[in-house]
């Protein structure tokens, strides 16, 4: 039998908002990253990294296909998948809470057995609510989430709510805080096994950060 | 019949075809030329069975997978999806005590259903090796050496990461049956946060940390001597420091056949089946997602079927591996084929014997 390679370890990471914060950390410990214009990989100044550019909800499957061992994302994405992961790291910065929102003065008490639900993640907001013994409806949505309650598609959304402006801004507000959504280092486990040296040595390495 | 339907195929579903086939038979005769010197002779298994028969032993994502149908009769069925069970139960029925050791091979189709997006299961074929009625070290040193020379025979890149459910089962004394399941799902997915909170229940902190600890190991065997020294006195039972000896041992004895590279000491591995009842392991290699290769020894599966006999084994999936074997030339059809000569097809026919006679590829 051969022995392993020692190729870069790959690591993807999401287009928007947080690009900017994880190049930044892995810069200031040193991995320094170099995205030109429109590329979508780079390899880190020493080429013990590679890193991969991609759609938030689209790095799951990349992960989970072992095209890139280690990903960066929320707890939203990595739930919705439904796919095996370990968490070697939990980050400080991007958490944000996935909320039941609705126009204002709605409240779902009135009909807590049956609830039709607008949202980006009808598996989170299924579990969610069948755990608590409520049958949902769920329509799913791509995005502008918001617009359901407002032209009359669904009475609740569930979404991600970070500072509730887009909310006000149409008439909307918190109903619930179903869960806090954190940002995690994540790993294909069978990657992890192979390359659990170096990749411990990156997970000390983010733990500094 | 319209175009659009016949491209369509149900999952988890392949054909191979000339030259893929052809090597994949030929992986195969390699294969069952190293069992077949290790002493192990071929069992064929039934394509389907009663599927209540398998259902106390089938569990989550294996369970999830099967494909059921309903017979004439109006029973329920299961199609072949794991040859270890439909193994155990014809070789539990048919074997008795004074056959054994008995060294039994498989090589076949499975059908476990794929979603349409998975580009990388390839779970459609299974190859595995049992030995029954062999307890203890020797059975496992046997199975985890058969397992290596396989590896070794198809040159790939892999490594066995071996554990204990003898050891897990030991660190879950004093938890409920429905808390020793959340517990492994927390060890399987490596969360120590959770594993700390379930322990906790029946554990002092310091204990608790030390478990977790020890159902996190993953390192060489050199690393796991160091941490098993370092940390014997506190281990807080006699069962849990003597399925860690016992792991200790059987790593030693792979060191010293030189197989250390080969091999890493993982409690985290601790069987995806609750019937392993002692060593348990998996394969991973390059370019590959998930584990191509598992086994452990499950002694009270057998039972099931209704002969008490410990039993060792391990299978994996060769259409997983099939791209990275290594000199995958030496499976390929040989080059050239030559064309028979002569004016009539009887003296075209002899020719052609006569090439053939001498290793030729012959077309008439």
């Amino acid at each position: 039998m051969s022995t392993l390679s020692s190729a870069p370890i790959t690591l993807a990471i999401p287009k928007g908002r947080l690009q900017e914060k994880i190049t930044r950390l892995l810069n200031q410990q040193g991995i320094r990253i170099d995205l030109e214009d429109r590329k979508l990989t780079a390899l880190d100044a020493e080429e013990k990294l590679k890193i991969i550019l991609v759609k938030n909800s689209d790095l799951p499957t990349y992960v989970n296909f072992g095209i890139a061992g280690l990903g960066i994302c929320g707890d939203d994405v990595i739930y919705e998948s439904a796919y095996p992961f370990y968490r070697l790291h939990t980050f400080s910065f991007g958490g944000t809470r996935m909320c039941l929102a609705g126009k204002k003065n709605t409240s779902p008490e009135s009909d807590t057995r049956h609830m039709t639900i607008a949202t980006k993640y009808p598996r989170f907001a299924t579990q969610y609510y069948h755990s608590l013994g409520i049958s949902v409806r769920i329509i799913k949505l791509g995005g502008s989430v918001e617009l359901a309650p407002v032209l009359g598609l669904a009475p609740f959304i569930v979404d991600l709510v970070e500072t509730g402006e887009t909310l006000r801004a149409n008439n909307l507000e918190i109903i619930e805080i179903l869960e806090k959504i954190d940002v995690h280092l994540i790993a294909n486990p069978a990657y992890y096994k192979l390359h659990y040296e170096r990749i411990n040595a990156i997970v000390d390495l983010l733990k500094r950060g | 019949m319209e175009r659009k339907r016949l491209l369509q195929f149900p999952g988890a579903i392949e054909g191979l075809r000339f030259e893929d086939a052809h090597r994949h038979q030929e992986i195969l005769l390699a294969l069952n030329d190293v069992f077949f010197h290790w002493g192990y002779l071929p069992v064929e298994t039934p394509v389907f069975d009663f599927f209540d028969i398998y259902r106390p032993l089938l569990h989550g994502r294996d369970l999830e997978k099967i494909y059921r149908l309903i017979d004439r009769e109006g029973d329920l069925l299961m199609l072949r999806s794991d040859i270890t069970l439909f193994l155990a139960k014809q070789l539990g029925l048919s074997l008795r005590k004074d056959n054994l050791p008995v060294r039994a091979c498989y090589a076949d189709v499975i059908l476990r259903h794929q979603n349409q997006e998975d580009i990388s299961s390839n779970e459609f074929f299974q190859v595995g090796a049992e030995l029954i009625g062999k307890p203890g070290k020797d059975g496992d040193l046997e199975i985890l050496f058969l397992t290596l020379k396989i590896l070794e025979t198809l040159e790939v890149s892999a490594r066995i990461h071996i554990g204990s459910r003898a050891f897990y089962n030991a660190a879950c004394q004093g938890l409920s049956p429905e808390e020793v399941k959340t517990l492994s799902g927390a060890v399987c997915s490596r969360e120590r946060g959770d594993i700390l909170n379930l322990l906790k229940k029946t554990q002092s902190p310091a204990v608790c940390r030390l478990t977790a600890d020890l159902l996190l190991f993953l390192g060489t065997t050199a690393e796991y001597r160091d941490l098993f020294k370092a940390c014997k006195a506190r281990i807080p039972s006699e069962d849990m420091k003597r399925e860690l000896q016992y792991l200790l041992d059987l790593g030693n004895i792979l060191e010293e056949a030189g197989m250390a590279s080969h091999i890493r000491i993982d409690l985290s591995e601790i069987g995806s089946q609750p019937y392993y009842t002692g060593l348990v392991f998996q394969g991973y290699m390059e370019h590959l997602d998930s584990a191509f290769l598992g086994g452990g020894r499950y002694d009270g599966l057998l039972s099931t079927f209704g002969l008490s006999a410990p039993s060792v084994g391990f299978s994996f999936f060769p259409r997983k591996i099939e791209p990275w074997i290594g000199r995958p030339e030496r499976f390929f059809p040989s080059d050239g084929v030559e064309k028979a000569r002569g004016t009539t097809f009887l003296e075209k026919i002899r020719h052609a014997e006569e090439l053939r006679r001498n290793g030729k590829r012959v077309i008439l």
